[in-house]
This record gives structure tokens, C-alpha cells and sequence, in this order.
């Protein structure tokens, strides 16, 4: 139980990379002024935690992977479907509430937080359809 | 010497000369609240352009002379508060004045040393260098500047001078930003006008 969580978590963490910090990497390119609020005090500018920013994908993919495990059984349907739902609740239970206190409390743009629900969310679907087809 | 002979704009705007042995006094000038500082800056993503529009402390600049090279002795300096850098957006703005350390120092400093030689108003098109030392996040920097001058009004000068500046001559790393996907470019473009009453 415990590889198949390591496994699937490995195996997101990769896919998230390469998908999370390659659409952000092209999202800045084609879209900057999308981007230009974060010019912003609030966001790290000195490049010593770079390092915890690009880990982020493992963090999230082994967090998912053991959740997953934890709750698989109540996620029915096709592969797809179950990514979607899986996503739609870590969305619901955990994002909306820290987006929600996040945007009451620090000085960021709507947009800004609207992003980051929509950039989890995607995250965790990806994650839950690898988890559906390789730890079903 | 008969101060009638003298081509300073002080003395009058008709007359045109280099000849700096002429100036026999020193000449005062009066900087007005209309002076400004301009900042212009980018970034992978965006330019931006920030302003600290208006001068709070009037001061007064001593305009004597040099007698190597005719160069144009200044001694005073303008100074500036950090936190009145204005880029018109609230998040850009706080981001400069974070970046400049404008809590530790909140005072930007432009120390005049010279001129290469004195605004002729003759020949406003002509462009004069000056030297400056400018103070800033802690950190005092020797540049040379490049002048452009108009003659206002009578006894008014406007002069601007612009110079390429770098975050790291002031010790200042270039903000990057979402693990270096954003980052700030090591240039910046310096203007100061400086709006110039000239006294005696």
C-alpha cells in the first residue's frame, strides 16, 4: 500500500511538473501582463526559496497520493471521472476555504486567486486520473 | 570687473560666453517644489515607470568655479524621500520602495559636484556632463550625467539630466519572482529635472 502511494505519488509529482511550471513558464511568455501583479512585496524576490517553490508538485502529488488511498473506494465511475470528482472535492474541502481567507487578508488581485483556485484544481484532477489508472 | 560684461544667465539671457573666469561670484540656485525624479525600469514581463513627482524640500545649490578646465564647481545636493516614489500601481509602488530598502533608507540624495561647463542660454541645445554622487539603500555611488537645459523664463532654468543606473551599483539584487519566472532587469533609466531659480 505504502509503494503504491510513493509509486503514484512520484509519478505525479513528475507530470505536475513538467505541466504546472510548463504552463507557467508559457503562460508568462504569452500572457505577461496577466502576471504583472505579482511585482508585489507579498511574493519572495530574493530566490533563496526557489527552491520550495519547485518542489511544490511533490508536495501536493504525495499529499493527493495518500489521500487517494485513503478515500479511493468512494470515487466510482470511469478513470476520467474519477479524477474529476476526486479533484472537484480537494478543490471544494481545501482550496476555496484557504483561497477564500487568502483573499480576505492579503493584498491580491481576484484574478490572482481565481488563478490559483483554477491551477489546483487542474493540478488535482491530473493527479487523481494518474492515481485512478495506476492505483485504481 | 563690471558684471555687465558677464554672460551668465544670471547677468541676463542675451549674452553667450565660455569663459569662466568671468563668473566672479558664486550664483545661488534656488531648486522649486517642481522638481521630480523619474525611474524607468522593466522586467521579463512589463516596462515600468516611477515618479517621485515633486520636490518637498526646496534647497539651494552654490554655483561657483573652477578654474582647470573650466569646469563648473556645484556644491549642495536634492533630497528625495524613497517612500514618495509613486509608479501608479499600489503593488508595483510598494515592491520599488520595498526593493530600494526605503524603510532603513528613506532618503535618496543627489549629491552636485560639477558641470562641465554653465548652461549657456545661447545655446540650449548644447549638451553639458556633470558629475553627482547619488545615496541610495545605504549605498554612495559617483556617476557622471548627462545634461539637457532650457531657459524657462527669465531667471528660470530647467535642467534634466538622465543617466543608466544598474540595482547592483547599489548593492541591490534585481528582484525575481515565482522561482525566477519573473524577473526584474538589472538597468534603470534615471531622470531628474531639476527646475532652477536663479538667485543673486
Amino acid at each position: 500500500m505504502m509503494k503504491k502511494i510513493i509509486f503514484t505519488g512520484l509519478l505525479a509529482g513528475v507530470v505536475l511538473s513538467i505541466l504546472s511550471y510548463g504552463s507557467l513558464y508559457f503562460g508568462i511568455k504569452f500572457f505577461p501582463r496577466f502576471f504583472v501583479d505579482y511585482n508585489n512585496p507579498l511574493f519572495d524576490s530574493h530566490g533563496d526559496r526557489d527552491i520550495l517553490f519547485y518542489t511544490h508538485a511533490f508536495v501536493i502529488s504525495f499529499a493527493l497520493s495518500w489521500f487517494w488511498d485513503r478515500f479511493k473506494r468512494l470515487f466510482h465511475g470511469s478513470i476520467l471521472w474519477r479524477g474529476l470528482e476526486f479533484g472537484f472535492v480537494y478543490a471544494m474541502v481545501s482550496l476555496l476555504p484557504v483561497m477564500w481567507i487568502t483573499f480576505s487578508a492579503m493584498d491580491v488581485t481576484a484574478f490572482m486567486v481565481m488563478s490559483w483556485f483554477l491551477y489546483g484544481f487542474a493540478q488535482s484532477v491530473i493527479a487523481g486520473i494518474l492515481f485512478a489508472k495506476f492505483n485504481p | 570687473m563690471c558684471l555687465t560684461t558677464i554672460s551668465w544667465p544670471i547677468y541676463g539671457f542675451n549674452v553667450a560666453s565660455t569663459n569662466l573666469s568671468n563668473l566672479s561670484s558664486p550664483v545661488k540656485w534656488a531648486l522649486s517644489k517642481q522638481c521630480m525624479l523619474k525611474v524607468n525600469g522593466s522586467t521579463n514581463i512589463n516596462k515600468f515607470s516611477c515618479v517621485i513627482p515633486e520636490y518637498e524640500l526646496p534647497d539651494t545649490l552654490t554655483i561657483g568655479k573652477e578654474t582647470n578646465r573650466q569646469r563648473v564647481k556645484i556644491s549642495g545636493s536634492m533630497v528625495l524621500g524613497v517612500q514618495k516614489f509613486d509608479c501608479k500601481n499600489p503593488m508595483m509602488t510598494s515592491d520599488l520602495r520595498k526593493i530600494l530598502k526605503a524603510k532603513s533608507f528613506p532618503r535618496l540624495i543627489i549629491t552636485f559636484e560639477d558641470l562641465s561647463s554653465y548652461p549657456d542660454p545661447a545655446n540650449p541645445g548644447v549638451a553639458i556632463k556633470g558629475f553627482v554622487t547619488i545615496e541610495l539603500a545605504g549605498a554612495v555611488k559617483r556617476f557622471e550625467v548627462d545634461y539637457q537645459y532650457v531657459m524657462a523664463a527669465e531667471k528660470r532654468l530647467r535642467m534634466t539630466g538622465t543617466k543608466t543606473l544598474h540595482f547592483s551599483d547599489f548593492n541591490i539584487v534585481p528582484p525575481k519572482r515565482l522561482g525566477g519566472m519573473i524577473k526584474t532587469n538589472n538597468e534603470l533609466n534615471v531622470e531628474f529635472m531639476l527646475n532652477i531659480k536663479i538667485l543673486n
